[in-house]
């Protein structure tokens, strides 16, 4: 490992500063960068910690209803707070996938987001979520879909001093669910060969208002169905048309063949899990609205 | 006529042996105080750390170690110039065969040629980790690549580059054409198995592969080794025999043996993957250059990626076949064993182990080690036998199958029992296999119908056999001033032996646990003993212990009838106390007194060695109960039950143990465990990520039933243990597997994307 | 470049010096000289490292020591008291829950996290507490067992340590 200088700012107007250093990295969780700096697949001059900054860490509901979760917030701490849990259990759920136990007492949303794999767990979601993500620079803030954060794997549009401070979700509406399924060869400690994402808001008729289904590890960074989703709007949401919807998100996907699995698999299981995760999803919206 | 009858013997009553004694060493494990090799500091500690090479195969043409010299921090840098040469065929002792120093030596450290990824082509010792790292860096290698051959198809195919042009293959016929990188043939051979098979009223083939899997020990290699200004080099290890450390590390670096000492500590599982050296030469040779101690840890990704010696893969095909009613006629069957860089990993083993469970009047077995551009493989539990099983017992069931015969039935109609031919020639030592199939038959894991669930589900069906080896151990035992033991063991600990051997002598000497103290020597405080390996050291070190208290106690008896003065003939023992009968003072005295009142004249010792043992032959039968998903393939194991004949178990609940340890590492590289090599030989999933061993979610509870069918010869009629349950454990899976699904997994491990992919040939077939 | 590390180590203020690349592990290990804590893949896969950082588990190889400034940690020397052993561990000893023993220290620090959230789990839940900490010794069977065992012990009135 390269030397690096180590250091814990407490606002984030002191961590963009440190960012725009070069070679400067935020260590949020850890778990990504310290393996990585340890394989020598990122270097850093400076590591900038920045669990210390109360807003980062923070979960809230915002004004509008939705939720603020500081971009360095555990997952463990997510999956110990009641309200999120109650309102977005798939999402944290899905969070809750990633490594094991330790590695969620660590790891965060924004990490994941960062970390820009193609295999993140917690991304399909937020972004089916209609998550958007609340950056810091030097500039001042901006907002941006968490949709756009990933370029490509390892790369998200951060600017040199830029941070993603914080998540926001949107508030959840009462005839809509959501779902993340996986496929990974052992139950835990593993990365999705293939994974479905998906949710959905129902109209006062039970068709489809509207769908969101992004796929992780099917491509460089997580596909949005956009063909299958249209085909969804204003559907009954029959068995056939999840077939067929399944079917065409496959069909959008850009798999590449590796150690994990062969493109032709990953496709498959896109297949097999957008229908899987949709029923689900469908089945999540029933039950919010017999809910309330 | 059953086996148990046929042994016979009564199982001799016993008091401590059999019993759930907890591990004496429990403590020390549990509060994080036992000492591992990468916990200990000596003063002056430097850090080592090993270049390997980038390339599967290639000549070193130069190496400049100048730079890395240079290095503030840097104490010593070594490459194969600071070794001495070693040939092949440096035969050194190690079990009945011997070994040769040539494949240490050139796994320690590649000379002129790299034969894999990850040989090590030089070492560095430096002040901290960092700067070890840093002056890897700088050190220049000059390499001119070579072509290499990955696959073992690739190696045998006709104009594929000779990786050991100077290689003699032994056991090919005269004048037949040897392939290229063939290491050698072995073939065992019974009647016409052709004619057999022509005339069988029904016949099963099967050709599987199998790719490399890894021991997956928790314990990376690691070492501390310090050399003193008088030469005397001493080495700290984490290593399944001490002595064949010391006996490796001396050859390689030329050093009297009267000059090494190597320490055992605490072991962090092996699996037969710790019994050649790897970075302890290198270690040792840095600290002599150094006059420092060196310590040495591997990581992870260089274990998985060239600098372990991981298990074979391997290629079988089989053809067996029967009359109608069920009785096998012919076995035939042909084994390549994917060797890596070095030739010399023996097929005998696995071919015998694949075939022993069954009587047949032809048998025609071949097989051949194949040398590839591989790291060298070694042992990995019952080497070779999960590999050769996965082949047998699937072609077993489908023969079953085409028989419409249930698939307990047809084992046991055609179980090899005592006295029947083993594939070898001769008769069959004791063997309880009928009795495990009719307890098997008997057992609800079999007789309770399989549940229906939302998804395919199917039972499988396998048996297990390994042999296991005697070798030799040895074992003092000294007595304390106030009649307690301590007995010094020449082997390591790896599953509890201090425990199992505690309870020997405790019985033996008709005293408790508590009484007796259990080490590991050093290799200058030990006798020589082979390694903790092949299913031995609780059978060969419990004949060992025996030997050594009946020596003690035969000491003690004198001693007791000259203070009783009695003669010795009449001083009988029991329970700590010798009682004298007939003599003038005729009167009982304590172990603890008699030592007390005769320490001064000298200790007692007490010596056992052992050697030759009877063969334990190990065999077993696996059930398994699995639900398939077909269309992502996973496979869900919801039930597995093991049985065993472990002629004795010295203590159940370390058989236990090493049953369910051994079914859950099998279940591993059944499912999910392979290395992955690129077409370059580069691995593609070094990482405990990627190499993926089951969680304590993968798997559910393993169900343990032991079935005691002492061996004649030995004491307690002591069966090895510890290999056979991982055997079956991949063709368990896989026969049931096809009863859920209708199809046949010949790849293994049986991936969930092979599992779809199988599926999917069938639909389009 | 290095500097001090201030936390509270198994109930004891410890300082310590960091190299700023020093993980918790490396720190605790050579710095603290706590070598309980086992170093199994370096990469958080394997779960062999593990220690309760302000009560949550985690893996010790992923934390840089600097990180630790101000936290609580307890690693596998901090759980027994004196040699009076945490039921967890005297549970293991019993039922044949550690082998090799390399795993051992991390096991028993999940399963000391699982009990201080859940004293009753089920079989499930133990083997999800457990499925980050790699053993390729015991099967888990015992282990399960063991942790099972300790929590019915930790129910008993005046059992939780």
């Amino acid at each position: 490992m390269q030397p690096f200088a180590y250091e814990r700012p407490r606002r984030v107007e002191d961590a963009t500063a440190l960012l725009m250093q070069r070679g400067a990295r935020v260590l949020a969780g850890g778990t990504d960068l310290i393996a990585q700096l340890k394989e020598g697949r990122r270097t850093a001059s400076i590591v900038v910690d920045v669990k210390a900054i109360p807003e980062m860490v923070a979960i809230a509901r915002g004004p509008d209803g939705g939720w603020r979760i500081g971009a360095a917030a555990s997952i463990r701490a997510l999956g110990g707070h009641a309200g999120l849990m109650a309102e977005h259990g798939a999402l944290v759920q899905s969070a809750r996938l990633i490594g094991s136990l330790q590695i969620q007492s660590r790891a965060t949303l924004g990490g994941n987001v960062c970390n820009a794999a193609p295999s993140a767990d917690a991304v399909p979601l937020l972004v089916a979520l209609g998550a958007t993500g609340e950056i810091a620079g030097p500039g001042g803030r901006r907002t941006l879909p968490v949709e756009d954060m990933a370029q490509s794997p390892g790369r998200v549009s951060l600017a040199p001093g830029e941070i993603l401070v914080s998540i926001h979700l949107p508030a959840r509406g009462t005839r809509s669910g959501a779902y993340y399924l996986r496929f990974t060869p052992r139950r835990e400690m593993d990365i999705a060969i293939a994974g479905s994402g998906v949710s959905v808001t129902m109209a006062a008729d039970g068709t489809i208002a509207d769908a969101r289904i992004v796929l992780a590890s099917v491509g460089p960074t997580p596909v949005r169905c956009r063909a299958a989703e249209a085909f969804l709007a204003g559907r009954a949401a029959d068995d056939q048309t999840i077939r067929d919807a399944a079917r065409m998100a496959a069909g959008e996907a850009k798999p590449i063949s590796d150690t994990r699995g062969s493109a032709d698999y990953r496709r498959h299981l896109a297949d097999v899990l957008t229908r899987r995760a949709l029923s689900a999803a469908l089945m999540d919206a029933e039950q919010r609205k017999a809910a309330a | 006529m059953s086996d148990g009858q046929a042994t016979g013997e009564p199982v001799p009553a016993t008091r401590i042996i059999g019993q759930r004694v907890p591990r004496i060493d429990g403590g020390e494990r549990v509060t994080g105080r036992a000492i591992y090799a990468g916990d200990l500091v000596r003063p002056g500690l430097l850090i080592g750390a090993v270049k390997r090479s980038p390339h599967a195969h290639a000549r070193i043409l130069a190496i400049d170690t100048s730079r890395a010299l240079a290095l503030k921090g840097v104490k010593a840098v070594v490459t194969a110039k600071d070794f001495p040469t070693i040939v092949p065929g440096t035969i050194i002792p190690f079990g009945e065969t011997g070994a040769d120093l040539w494949v240490a030596a050139t796994i320690a450290m590649a000379r002129d040629t790299v034969l894999w990824v990850g040989q090590p082509v030089a070492a560095v010792a430096a002040v901290d980790a960092h700067v070890a790292e840093e002056a890897l860096a700088l050190i220049d290698v000059t390499y001119r690549a070579l072509p290499a051959v990955i696959s073992m198809a690739d190696a045998l195919a006709d104009g594929a580059p000779a990786l050991h042009p100077q290689h003699k293959a032994k056991g090919f016929d005269a004048g037949a054409t040897i392939p290229p990188n063939a290491g050698a043939r072995t073939l065992i051979e019974r009647g016409d198995t052709a004619v057999a098979l022509a005339n069988a009223a029904a016949t099963a083939e099967i050709a599987v592969d199998v790719d490399t899997g890894h021991q997956g020990y928790i314990e990376p290699h690691v070492c501390v080794a310090e050399a003193d200004p008088q030469g005397n080099v001493t080495i700290w290890a984490s290593t399944q025999g001490a002595h064949q450390t010391e006996s490796q590390v001396a050859g390689i670096l030329g050093l009297a043996q009267s000059k090494l000492k190597v320490v055992p500590l605490e072991i962090g599982g092996g699996f037969g993957g710790k019994i050649t050296t790897h970075v302890e030469p290198l270690a040792a040779r840095l600290a002599q250059i150094a006059g420092r101690p060196v310590k040495m840890t591997m990581s992870r990704a260089e274990m998985l990626a060239g600098g372990s010696g991981p298990p074979a893969g391997a290629r079988i095909r089989m053809k067996v076949g029967a009359e109608r009613d069920g009785r096998l006629t012919a076995i035939d069957g042909h084994y390549l064993v994917d060797t890596g860089g070095i030739p010399g990993t023996a097929t005998t083993l696995l071919m015998q182990a694949s075939t022993a469970c069954y009587q047949t009047p032809t048998i025609r077995l071949e097989g051949m080690d194949v040398v590839t551009n591989k790291p060298r493989t070694e042992a990995y539990r019952g080497p070779g036998g999960i590999q050769a099983a996965f082949a047998v017992e699937q072609v077993m069931d489908e023969l079953s199958l085409n028989l419409g015969m249930d698939p307990l039935a047809f084992r046991r109609k055609n179980a090899a029992v005592t006295g029947s031919v083993m594939p070898v020639g001769t008769p069959f030592p004791s063997i309880g296999l009928t009795t495990i199939l009719d307890r098997v038959a008997g057992h609800p894991c079999w007789t309770e119908p399989l549940a229906a669930g939302a998804l395919p589900r199917g039972r499988g069906l396998a048996l297990g056999y390994w042999r296991g080896t005697s070798m030799t151990s040895a074992a003092q035992i000294t007595i304390s001033g106030d009649g307690r033991v301590a007995v010094v063991m020449g082997t390591v600990d790896i599953s509890g032996t201090r425990t199992t051997m505690a309870q020997v002598a405790a019985e033996q000497l008709e005293l408790e646990v508590d009484d007796v103290a259990v080490v590991m020597g050093d290799t200058k405080a030990s006798a020589y003993s082979d390694a903790a390996a092949g299913s031995r050291v609780g059978r060969t070190m419990a004949a060992a212990v025996v030997d050594a208290c009946q020596d003690a106690l035969a000491q003690l008896r004198r001693r007791a009838a000259e203070r009783l003065q009695a003669p010795e003939a009449g001083v009988s023992y029991a329970r700590g106390v010798f009682h004298a009968t007939g003599g003038a003072l005729a009167g009982s005295i304590s172990i603890g007194e008699l030592m007390r009142q005769t320490l001064s004249d000298g200790a007692v010792i007490g010596r056992g060695v052992s050697t030759k043992l009877p063969f334990g032959v190990e065999v077993g039968a696996h059930v398994v109960d699995v639900e398939v998903d077909p269309e992502t393939g996973r496979v869900e194991i919801l039930r597995y039950t093991a049985f065993q004949d472990v002629g004795r178990a010295l203590n159940p609940t370390a058989v236990e143990g090493q049953m369910q340890g051994s079914v859950v590492q099998g279940l591993g590289w059944a499912l999910t465990e392979a290395i992955d090599y690129g077409a370059d030989g580069r691995v593609r999933n070094a990482s405990m990520l990627d190499f993926r061993m089951p969680t304590a979610l993968d798997v559910p509870a393993i169900d343990c039933v032991i079935i005691e069918t002492p061996v004649p010869g030995v004491p307690y009629g002591l069966r090895g243990v510890g290999e056979m349950p991982i055997v079956p454990v991949a063709a368990a899976v896989a026969n049931a597997v096809r009863r859920a699904i209708g199809v046949r997994l010949t790849k293994m491990p049986m991936t969930p994307e092979r599992i779809v992919g199988a599926l999917a040939a069938r639909g389009t077939s | 470049m290095t500097s001090i590390v201030r936390s509270e180590v198994n109930g004891e203020a410890r300082d310590g010096i960091a190299d700023p690349r020093d993980t918790l592990l490396v720190y605790l290990r050579d710095r603290l000289g706590l070598t309980g804590t086992k170093e199994g893949c370096s990469n958080g896969n394997c779960g062999t490292c593990t220690v309760l950082m302000n009560g949550a588990p985690v893996c010790a190889c992923l934390v840089l020591a600097q990180e630790a400034d101000g936290a609580r940690i307890t690693t596998i020397e901090g759980v027994a008291d004196g040699n009076t052993l945490h039921p967890v561990q005297a549970a293991l000893i019993e039922h044949g829950g550690t082998q090799c023993g390399f795993c051992t220290p991390g096991i028993v620090l999940s399963a000391i996290s699982l009990l201080g959230e859940n004293l009753s789990p089920d079989e499930h839940e133990i083997r999800h507490a457990i499925a980050g900490n790699i053993c390729r010794c015991t099967g888990y069977d015992k282990i399960v067992h063991a942790i099972a065992v300790a929590a019915e012990r930790m129910r008993a009135p005046g059992g939780t340590p």
